[in-house]
Order: C-alpha cells, then structure tokens, then sequence
C-alpha cells in the first residue's frame, strides 16, 4: 500500500479514536398524552439545562400527543418511544403486555407508583353557574345537559365516569345498583358523546353546548386562570377520583437505541424540586411535599379516592367498565 | 361556526318559537328559546360528529415527508407509496497517462420506486430506474404476507444471497460495491419463502430462482435448469445479552444450481473494478475451440457478519464462488474468491447501520447544525482460480489472476434526504497486462444523492 493511502488509514484510525471518547449528543422521544403539551415543552428545555450541567453533554427531547390510549397503540405498533407519559397505568400495562418493551412491574421502577404528578376531574361551567353546579348530584338534576366524552375512546372519559361512580358508591354506602342508576342517569343528561377531550371541549366552550363540562383540574385551571379567565367558572365536587397519569421508560427501545441511563435520569428529575415545582405552575398537583405545601393553596381542597382503594386497579376496572359488554355498554343502550 | 350559519340558527329558534308555540320571538334569555337553541345546537354537533366520524372512516389520506408520499385508504387495507433515489457521480481517475479510462460525470441511478399494499397480506413493489439514460426494471415483485415469521414473494428482486449485495444503493458505505461482492448474483427472477424468527433474532429466506452468474442481473431464463438459495442471518443478542454484543450479526447464504452455455453464448461473467473497468474476462475467440463456457454446477457459498458498538461499525464477508467450466479442449470446476472488509465511524454520534445514518442534528448552519458525518474504509481483494488460466479459460495478458482494493471514503449525511459522498480507492492487480501487472487503478467518485 502507498505512503498517502497509509496516512490516509492512520488518520482514519486517529479520528475513530478520537470520536469515541467525546460525549455524543442524544434525542428522546416522549409519547405522551393530550393536555400536557405546554408542560412537557418546559420540562424538556430544564431537563436538556441539567442534563448539560451534570454530564456535559447534550439532549434533545422530542414529543408526541394524543390521546392516552390512542398513543399507547402507536406505542405497540412500533412507535420507537424512549420514554411513555401517558394518562392512565392500563395503557402502559398493555404496552407491557401486547409488546413486551417493558417489563409487566414497570410500575414499581419509579416512586409513587411511577406517577411522578397527579390531578383529578372538576367541573367547568358558564360564567355565573346559571344551574347551580356544585356537586355530582347536581348533574343527574333534570335539565341539566353534561358534557363528557365517551369513556370507549377517550381517557380523561373513563376517569370522569370512575369518579361519578366512586361519588355514588359512598354517597350510598357501596351500594352498586345505586352506583349504577346514578351514571346511568348522568348519561342520560349527556346530549353529545365525543370520541376526546378535545372534541368535547370544543362541544363545550366553541359550540356553546352543555351547562356543565367534566375534565382535567389542571385543563380547567389552564382554562379559567389563563386561557379564558372570567368567562367560566370552575366547580370542585365534594369528591372525586385521585387521577394518576404514569411514566415509564421503555427499556427495550431504550437499550437498542443505548438511552436507558438518559432515559432513567429524564423521569427521576420529574421527581426533583425542579420538576416538580414546573408541574405545579402548570396546574399538576406535586407529590414532592415541600412544593405541594407552596402551591396548597393553587389546588381545591377535595376528598380524593384511588383506583384502587375503590376499583381494585385499572384491569378489574377496565374489564368491568369498559371492555365490550361491560357496564358502560349496559348503561349507553 | 360561520356568522350565517349563526344567524340562520336564531332565526329558525325564533321561527319555532311564533309558529309551534304561538309566542312571539323573544329576546335569547327567555327559557323556551335558550332550549330550542340548546336543541338545535346539539343536532347540529352529532350531524358535525357523525359527519367527521364517516369522514374519518372512509378518507383516504394523502400524505407527504422526508419517506415520500403515500395515499392510505381510511381502514389502511389499501396503501401506494411512491419513494426513490437521484444519484449523481463525477468519477475522475488518477496515474492514468495512456488515458484508458474515461473522467466523466454521470447520473449513476435515477429510481422510482412504487409500494403497493392491497389488503391485509398482500403487497407489491414496482422499482424502474433511468440511471445511465437506460429504463431498467430493478425490482417487480408480488409478497403474500400473512405473518412475519412466514412471507412468500414472487418476481424480479435482488437474490438473498451477499450481504453488502443485499444493501439498498442508496445506503451502501462507499459509492460502487467491493470487488467481492461480483462475485455475488445481483437481481433474478423466482419464489422465495423468507420471514423474521424470534422477535427479530433469525433472518432466513430459502428460494428457487432462474440462476445468474456473478454478479449479473436476468429477467427471464434460458435453460431449465434453476438456482437454489438459501440464507440465515442471525443477531442472538438483539434482545438480551451483554451490550458488549448487542450490535453482532453473523449468517451464512448459498447458491446451487448449474450453469449452461456454449461457445455463441458462454454464460460466464466478466469482473470490473469500482471503477467499472474490466479487468476479467473469460476468453472469446473466433476460434471456438478457445472460447470458455459456463459447464455445469455452479455453487457459491458466503459467510458474512456485521457489527457495531457506539458509533462505530464493521462489515465483513468471505465469498466463494465455484463454476464447471469447459471450452473445446478441457472442462474445469473452478474456484474463485473474494473477501471484504468495511469499517465505519460517525464522526458525530449516530450509530453506523446497514440503512444508513439518520442525523440527529440536520443541516441547518443558522444553529449550528451540520448534519451527520460517516467515516469509511474497506480492503477487498478478488481472486482467481490459476486453473482458469492453466487451462486457457482466460488471458493472463488480458485478465488480472487477482486484485486488491484499498478504499477510503466520507459521507455527509445532511439530512435523512439529502447526502455526499467522497471515496477514493486504489486498485492493485497482479497479471493482467501484455508486460506483466496491470497498472493500478486510482479513482476519486464523488456523489450527490437526494431520496424520499
């Protein structure tokens, strides 16, 4: 071989060498649910900050939305997510279970059961409450018209119809057929039954339709505190269901891609007073308890119930609820 | 809601309220007509609803992106998407004083490329290319895909055989293939059975095709004699394992089938450089006597193996390629050989793959981004049975007994669509010329590649 082609291979010896030992930039991609567009935006340019700071070298997290389960599908389909935020654990459940990209304990990988912010369902009526809005009994009053999407296809759907369930159950002391007739009696005043959050938001606030719009705490507090501030009102239920949206790396992708330390470390810092303080300003209630006590007061003060405490867990609820035939499908006919 | 369609609602609430109910229209406070506006409004949703729903369930979408563009039935069962590559090259060539080879720019590949889903299972692929002013059919072939452990295809496409062969030109480590990989047959036309086994641990294909030589491409055939093929490609670690051995796969392929010619037609190829130049040929002669032709079993056998860790890759497979030949006085099987290897390094952080490199960071030089840089080098060497000269097969004045080839190479990923490529390779040969070794071929390709 030649003298320039020997230099030639040298250098290109030199250069691989080189390369190895410097920090290599690395995207993620986020799927995640539909409201948490603006949070995840700010969250992705403090996390990309530290992540620099801390090891010097950089990441770019990109994302996608939708709704809960219609993500989770894309996810099992092949969508390559580094990590899954998504708004209910069955939807990472069945990522676990339909595609084996994590492992079927993925829930305890995380602290608070891998729910790193929480929130819950309230209320969004006309300025004034011109109904008198102020508890769940109120939505099955003759001549009250509630908006909600279908829990067959929308996630926040099925948090709104668990809660107005658990509302009933205590309200007559676990009494089941009761907890029936009250949703099925709150159906009834459901006049339009979107396939989302947000066509129902559009049902509610652009078509003017509805006295009553049942969603996120935090969508609505998005809502009256910046986005349309004194045109609605938000009501706070004397109880409702604690909602546990969950994160989840995604180790399968993230060991073939090589992101599973990058991965880990973009969850955790959700738990840090960092994140958590982000979450709070965008209207996700924090589990960290030093900055859940300065955004007490941001937050109504409501009785919460867990999927547990009162369902015994998503799959028994979804097989229950939800599943083809189940008591959704009884009460809709 | 448009201002008319407004308008039109309050006076048909007002219209209701004077001709069913005998009220004179009130002002919109007054509950009668709050309801009749809530009535309205809420039919109007679900004809909205129901109207985007049928919509949703029978549009078809059209779509456009850096992967081409695509009409999708609503159900997906039905799908044509359009995508291909534009390769332009300027080849120029060094220490060539009797000026033999020719400096030219060309457009190596101009391809289309047509995928067609009818159904669940069955797809199709229609890939005609205009490179070099000529219409050829690169791929026309029908797949049945009822499972991804079992698929069935039928048509022209490349034979599953070498492995650097098998790469899309468009995402090859260097401009033009090693000097091994001529010895591996290009595209033919047959039924193969191949799929995926073990959540993507085993490749295999196993098909029965017309048979080609080396290196060659044929549509239709001229005996009835046909190639069987076979190929196992593996990545044990895929899934597990330690991350030491994630990115190993190693498989073997091979050809049988037999090969027939005679001295008007002798059904034997011919072996070029990168370069493209000739430098093996088999002999014609207006003596027929002396003309070599394909006699029989041809069996070609080809470990291969690629690898990668971080951002660095190597590529590596061993060719043997065994034909009967004959010519008026004697009959041969010969041997001939060829091996590579291809190492690669992204200079910027992406992992090396056989598809190519997708940049991070896209060319845009406003931010600072410059897109991804790949690093190239390959030894390849061809090698000869000294039977086929022995035996008068071939012209040891005209055809190299061997050659070796030492190429060094970058490639500038701009962006997933767009890519340049500079290689040099340097060609040695031993015999091959009337006064002993031929002279070595110095070649600089340049190629700008745009693909969607």
């Amino acid at each position: 071989m030649n003298k320039n082609l020997s230099i030639i291979v040298l250098a290109f010896l030199g250069a691989a060498l080189l390369v190895d030992a410097a920090p290599k930039p690395v995207t993620l991609l986020n799927v995640s649910y539909d409201p948490t567009r603006e949070f995840y935006q700010a969250y992705n340019a403090v996390f990309a900050r530290h992540w620099k700071e801390q090891t010097g070298g950089e990441v770019t997290i990109n994302q996608s939305h939708g709704g809960s389960g219609k993500q989770a599908r894309s996810v099992i389909d092949g969508l390559q997510a580094d990590v899954v935020t998504l708004a209910l654990a069955y939807d990472i459940d069945a990522i676990a279970e339909k595609s084996g990209r994590l492992p079927a304990d993925w829930q305890k990988k995380l602290p608070h059961n891998s729910s790193p912010y929480v929130s819950t369902l309230a209320f969004l009526v006309r300025k004034g409450n011109p109904k008198g809005i102020r508890d769940w009994n109120d939505l099955v009053r003759p001549g009250v018209s509630v908006i909600t999407p279908n829990p067959k296809t929308s996630g926040v759907a099925r948090w709104n119809y668990l809660a107005a369930w658990g509302y009933a159950l205590k309200a007559n002391n676990g009494d089941a057929a009761q907890a029936r007739d009250f949703v099925t009696r709150l159906f009834r005043n459901v006049p339009v039954l979107d396939s989302g959050a947000r066509g129902a938001t559009t049902t509610f606030i652009e078509r003017g339709i509805g006295d009553v719009l049942i969603n996120w705490e935090n969508e609505l507090l998005l809502v009256t505190k910046k986005l349309n501030p004194g045109e609605y009102e938000l009501i706070v239920p004397s109880v409702s269901i604690l909602a546990e949206p969950t994160v989840a790396v995604v180790e399968k992708v993230a060991a073939r891609r090589g992101t599973q330390k990058i991965a880990q470390a973009y969850l955790e810092y959700l738990y840090s007073p960092e994140g958590q303080e982000l979450a709070a300003q965008h209207f996700y209630r924090p589990t960290l308890a030093s900055v859940a006590e300065r955004y007490a007061n941001q937050f109504p003060k409501l009785t919460l119930f867990t999927i547990d405490q009162v369902f015994g867990g998503w799959k028994k609820a979804q097989e229950t609820h939800f599943a083809d035939g189940g008591e959704f499908d009884r009460i809709y006919q | 809601m448009s201002r008319i369609h407004h308008v039109r609602r309050r006076l048909l609430v007002g219209f209701l309220a004077v001709a069913g109910f005998g009220i004179p229209a009130a002002p919109a406070a007054d509950p009668t007509l709050q309801e009749l506006d809530q009535k309205i409004r809420i039919l109007e949703r679900k004809l909205e609803i129901d109207q985007e729903n049928a919509a949703a369930q029978t549009a078809p979408t059209v779509s456009a992106g850096s992967d081409g563009f695509a009409i999708v039935s609503a159900d997906k069962a039905y799908q044509l998407k359009m995508h291909g590559y534009l390769q332009t090259d300027a080849r120029f060539y060094f220490n060539d004083p009797e000026d033999k080879s020719v400096d030219t720019f060309l457009v190596r590949r101009a391809r289309l490329i047509f995928d067609g889903r009818f159904g669940e299972d069955f797809e199709m692929r229609i890939a005609p290319d205009f490179g070099n002013n000529k219409t050829e059919l690169q791929d026309g072939y029908l797949d049945y895909k009822p499972d991804p452990r079992v698929n069935v295809r039928m048509g022209y496409t490349k034979v599953p055989f070498g492995l650097e062969r098998l790469q899309s030109s468009s995402e090859t480590f260097f401009n033009e293939t090693a000097l091994s990989t001529a010895l591996t047959p290009n595209s033919d036309t047959g039924l193969v059975l191949y799929g995926t086994l073990g959540k993507g641990i085993l490749d295999y294909a196993a098909g029965v095709y017309n048979g080609v030589p080396d290196g060659a491409s044929v549509f239709t055939d001229s005996d009835d004699a046909k190639d069987l093929v076979g190929r196992v490609f593996l990545s044990p670690f895929k899934n597990t394992g330690p991350d030491v051995l994630r990115g190993l796969s190693f498989g073997i392929a091979g050809t049988v089938g037999d090969r027939q010619g005679s001295d008007s037609n002798p059904n034997l190829p011919s072996y070029r450089t990168c370069g493209q130049q000739s430098f093996f040929n088999y002999k014609t002669s207006t003596n027929k006597a002396s003309t070599a032709f394909a006699d029989g079993e041809q069996v070609r056998v080809a470990p291969q193996f690629y690898y990668t860790l971080g951002s660095f890759g190597l590529l590596g497979e061993y060719i043997l390629s065994e034909q009967e030949v004959a010519n008026g006085k004697s009959s041969d099987s010969l041997d001939n050989s060829g091996w590579q290897l291809t190492a690669s390094q992204v200079l910027t952080g992406e992992s090396p793959s056989l598809k190519g490199v997708k940049p991070l960071r896209p060319y845009n030089p406003a931010k600072g981004d410059w897109g991804a840089i790949e690093l190239a080098l390959r030894y390849s060497e061809l090698t000869f049975d000294d039977q086929a000269f022995d035996a008068g097969y071939a012209d040891p004045k005209k055809s190299a007994s061997s050659a070796e080839a030492v190429g060094v190479g970058v490639n500038w990923y701009l962006t997933c669509n767009v890519k340049l490529v500079l290689n040099y390779e340097q060609t040695t040969f031993t015999d091959g010329a009337s006064d002993g070794d031929r002279p070595d071929e110095q070649i600089v390709i340049a190629r700008a590649q745009f693909k969607f």
